[in-house]
């Protein structure tokens, strides 16, 4: 939003109305609500009465940090979200609420970020970012002395892996649309681009400028505070107190998260063909749009079946039996399951490492 | 004779490994004015806030009207209740005090949380508006007041609920000589109802307007004690505790002399003197 | 490019980084400011119930996204034009705050897709032979008819709708209390953080002779974020302290009184019809 001189390269990811179909926005907040309420279970356990002003304040901050215009080495400069300091400050379930209601207040009252796709923005942002910065941080700084280098470093590294597989997971959102949602003539109705687009055009802008953005705001502030309040640093140690209990949460998310992969894909076959933007017929079938193709006589046109993502559609949907429905061969549910399911692997396993890691290193 | 609002009885406070109070003893009377008088440190914005119940002695034992003040005492709904609704705290920083987006929600805050019924918060609040003159902002955002209309919403959202013991802390900080003398004669008023009143300043100007009785504070302990007058004259206990300086400054008839003061504070060398220095170019 | 946002069409400081910031920061408030004088005139909108505007745009957004027809897209941006103009937000504002921005910002995203969805050939570009497509020239219209369709219905229920009154609509309408309390607070302190940062990058504008180098610029917004955390957690506990002593035990209430009329029960019966007609027409 604060843009001068430099130009800006590292934009962020608030996706707005329009480009994520009703069934998709439907979807995202569905997954987005149990992380809300397990946040706020979590929070309300650890801050009591604390919960309502430390909540308000940090969306605050969080709101004004994404304001910052970061400049960046080479000339350009970026924004920062602030996923990965509010996580390493406050832990990840309250960061999750902090930087949705920060989210929220942008989307009403500053039109930054859709309406339709908060709940998107919120899953992409607060949650998946939080976990992954809290995740990432908590493993690679586990063991580190409060003031080392290590965790100023962490705070980076933790900062920059949030803010891509938060990118990741919008450019798969979407990369979605046009294959799920098109009109008869095959015209995109919500973001045109198909994965093999929306992935790259997304991750190249996040890997680079964003990201950096991210990862340098993390890790100055960490450097900052390890200086100016060192104590701050030892909160997110404070906060997994009561160990067992939380670990009983992971687990509890981790069965949540495990049935909404498994329903999401249905779910969104479903949401799809009851908004009857589902033209069951053209999408599963993309030798219709290779008719087209040919019969306008066109060689040159962008591949919008990628062929690696087409063979592991391949792939998912091989083992299923040959009686079971239609669909569940077609190469787009192939794509949703496995970028669904690849988000929550990632999402898995740095939350089992960060398990690791928490019990090998913190003193706690 | 009638129990004292507050006990506090060899009170020491720290904070993580640094003390705040050092083992303060004394009384507050019912229906008493008094003034804590300290520079900033000295530990006054503490004691206002074991006196309201945020923070507890680490050692030695406050009582509030008799009852021992603590963190499970207060942990009772009844006695949280009881004691929220007899003893009021206005907070020297506005942004801390004002935490409603609406001064009409600054002003029903307190009443809501006491369960009162709706009918009477809205009358309060009407009674409350026009007795601190804000009605005509009370749909504004505290960041689209002044710094005497926050002044009057915070002294307002406190006093809607009719404590008997009212604690300021710094209520003339920060304020134009027009809204200070605004919150001096509001307190006197107050002070007709019976209400106990509790200021902690570092400003000398006002505390003989404010205060019947002075209890001066200087890294945690209490030093001093007494009549406004008494301490006011005191200028070696004043210097001691930073609450006077002395620089050097020049007067009408061009003699440059130093000695004691506050600024803003009046004193005569003749008129003239008085009258530069309250312009502020006695430096 | 730059992000989409009600604020991305204003124009543009040059400077140093900490002048820049000062201005960005100030956009933000007289942002809102603006709002809060657009809310306050008579307009259509400004008279309707909050609540029922609020499940208006709800049902407006739904049916934005539910269109599969451009002349549908059309007649919902020839109605928010129409809304606008009854409500006293002027072409130039709805153009500056939210056409520009989505035009420059979704536009530029939905271009290429003219060339890269694949479809009926209308048109090759010489030299380059790409070819731009019907589906694709559709397909950059929806994205960018229903950015634009949604923004102006957002800005125009933020101009014409006090912030509180969203927030009480949306308490009325179901949202917890828990939630809307939130969104108070938070709004309330965006306006504290934005003025604290505002005020340090002031501080250092005039210290700035020589526009800062990258890693000097860096330093500048890291340690001002730093600072602010500081500030940030200092605030959430004295603000905690505040609610405490004035009742508060962890539960939120709110007041809110909003009267419904035969109007508003039209708008909402019209809002609530646009997209089960657009379904209709399209089952």
């Amino acid at each position: 939003m604060l843009s001068g001189d430099r130009p800006e390269k590292g934009k962020r990811m608030h996706i707005p109305d329009g480009y994520l179909s009703p069934s998709t926005c439907a979807l995202t907040l569905a997954i987005a609500l149990p992380f809300w309420w397990l946040a706020y279970q979590r929070a309300k356990r650890l801050l009591h009465t604390r919960l309502v002003p430390l909540f308000a304040v940090f969306s605050a901050f969080s709101f004004v940090i994404m304001m910052f215009n970061l400049p960046l080495p080479g000339g350009t400069s970026g924004h920062a979200v602030g996923m990965g300091i509010v996580s390493i400050v406050l832990g990840p379930w309250a960061s999750i609420i902090a930087i949705s209601l920060a989210l929220l207040i942008q989307a009403l009252f500053f039109g930054d970020g859709g309406i339709s796709s908060f709940g998107a923005n919120s899953l992409n942002m607060a949650i998946v970012g939080s976990l992954v910065a809290w995740a990432s941080y908590r493993l690679l700084s586990a063991g580190a002395p409060l003031a080392s280098r290590r965790r100023v470093i962490a705070a980076g590294v933790a900062g920059y892996l949030a803010i891509n597989a938060s990118a990741l997971l919008a450019a798969i959102e979407f990369g979605v649309q046009p294959m799920l949602f098109h009109d008869a003539s095959g015209t995109p109705l919500y973001a045109p681009y198909p994965l093999s687009v929306a992935i790259p055009a997304m991750m190249i802008g996040h890997l680079s400028f964003a990201g950096l953005a991210e990862m340098l705001l993390s890790a100055g502030l960490v450097a900052y505070l390890q200086r100016a309040h060192p104590a701050l640093l030892a909160g997110t140690a404070g906060i997994r107190a009561n160990n067992s209990q939380q670990n009983g949460s992971v687990r509890q998310l981790w069965y949540g998260l495990a049935g909404l992969m498994i329903l999401s894909p249905l779910g969104l076959l479903a949401a799809g063909t009851a908004w009857g933007e589902w033209g069951a017929e053209d999408f599963a079938n993309p030798a219709a749009r290779q008719e087209i193709i040919q019969a306008s006589g066109l060689h040159a046109l962008p591949d919008s079946a990628p062929e690696g993502l087409a063979r592991l559609a391949g792939l998912w949907s091989a083992p299923f039996p040959d009686y079971a429905p239609a669909f569940i061969h077609s190469p787009a549910f192939g794509y949703v399951l496995s970028a669904v399911f690849g988000a929550g692997l990632i999402l898995l396993s740095l939350l089992l490492l960060a398990r690791l890691g928490g019990k090998r290193g913190l003193p706690q | 004779m009638s129990t004292p609002v507050f006990a506090l009885d060899g009170v020491s406070y720290h904070y993580q490994q640094h003390a705040a109070l050092h083992a303060v003893s004394l009384e507050i009377a019912a229906g008493s004015r008094v003034a804590l008088l300290g520079a900033n440190g000295s530990g006054k914005s503490t004691l206002l806030r074991l006196l309201d119940g945020l923070y507890f002695a680490t050692a030695g034992e406050v009582r509030a009207f008799g009852t021992v003040l603590s963190e499970a005492a207060l942990a009772d709904e009844a006695c949280h209740y009881a004691f929220r609704r007899r003893v009021g705290l206005v907070f020297q920083n506005p942004d801390v005090q004002l935490f409603n987006p609406t001064v009409f929600d600054e002003l029903a805050f307190g009443p809501l949380q006491l369960g009162w019924p709706e009918a009477q918060i809205r009358s309060a609040i009407d009674a409350s508006l026009q007795q601190f003159g804000i009605s005509h902002l009370q749909q504004r955002a505290p960041h689209r007041l002044s710094g005497g209309e926050r002044k009057r919403v915070a002294l307002a959202s406190v006093l809607i609920m009719q404590p008997e013991v009212l604690l300021l802390d710094e209520p003339t900080a920060a304020l134009d000589p027009a809204s200070q003398s605004e919150v001096i004669r509001f307190l006197q008023e107050s002070q007709g109802q019976g209400r106990t009143i509790i200021t902690a300043t570092h400003d000398l100007d006002s505390v003989a307007d404010i205060a019947d009785r002075v209890i001066v504070l200087a890294d945690g302990h209490v030093v001093a004690q007494g009549s406004p007058a008494d301490i006011l004259s005191d200028h070696a206990l004043l210097a001691r505790t930073h609450l006077l300086h002395a620089h050097p400054h020049r007067h009408a008839d061009g003699q440059v002399h130093s000695h004691p003061h506050q600024h803003g504070h009046r004193h005569a060398h003749g008129s003239s003197a008085a009258r530069y220095r309250r312009f502020g170019m006695g430096r | 490019m730059s992000e989409q946002s009600f604020l991305a069409g204003k124009h543009r400081h040059h400077g140093n980084i900490a002048e820049r910031m000062v201005h960005g920061l100030q956009q933000v408030m007289e942002h809102a400011l603006d709002a809060e004088a657009i809310s306050a005139t008579p307009g259509l909108l400004q008279q309707l119930d909050p609540r029922i505007k609020l499940l208006s745009l709800l049902a407006v957004l739904v049916a934005t996204l539910l269109a599969s027809q451009l002349t549908t897209l059309l007649l919902l941006f020839v109605l928010a034009v129409v809304l606008a103009l009854a409500s006293q937000v002027s072409i130039s504002r709805l153009y500056r705050q939210a056409w520009l921005s989505v035009l420059l910002f979704s536009g530029m995203l939905a271009l290429p897709a003219i060339f890269m969805v694949p479809g009926e050939p209308l048109f090759t570009l010489p030299l380059l032979h790409w070819h731009i497509t019907r589906q694709g020239l559709s397909s950059a219209a929806f994205l960018l008819g229903r950015a634009e369709v949604s923004a102006s219905f957002a800005l125009l229920l933020m101009l014409s709708t006090p912030w509180m009154h969203v927030l009480k609509a949306m308490r009325s309408l179901g949202v917890p209390v828990l939630v809307v309390a939130l969104l108070g607070m938070t709004h309330r302190y965006v306006f504290v953080l934005l003025q604290t940062a505002s005020q340090m990058f002031e501080a250092r504008r005039s210290r700035l002779l020589a526009p800062p180098s990258g890693r000097m610029a860096r330093q500048l917004v890291a340690s001002t974020s730093g600072v602010l955390l500081g500030k940030a957690l200092q605030l959430s506990s004295d603000v905690h302290m505040a609610m405490v002593s004035r009742g508060y035990r962890g539960e939120v209430y709110l007041l809110h009184n909003f009267h419904t009329r035969k109007r508003d029960w039209c708008a909402l019966l019209l809002a609530v019809a646009l997209p089960l007609v657009i379904v209709w027409n399209h089952a």
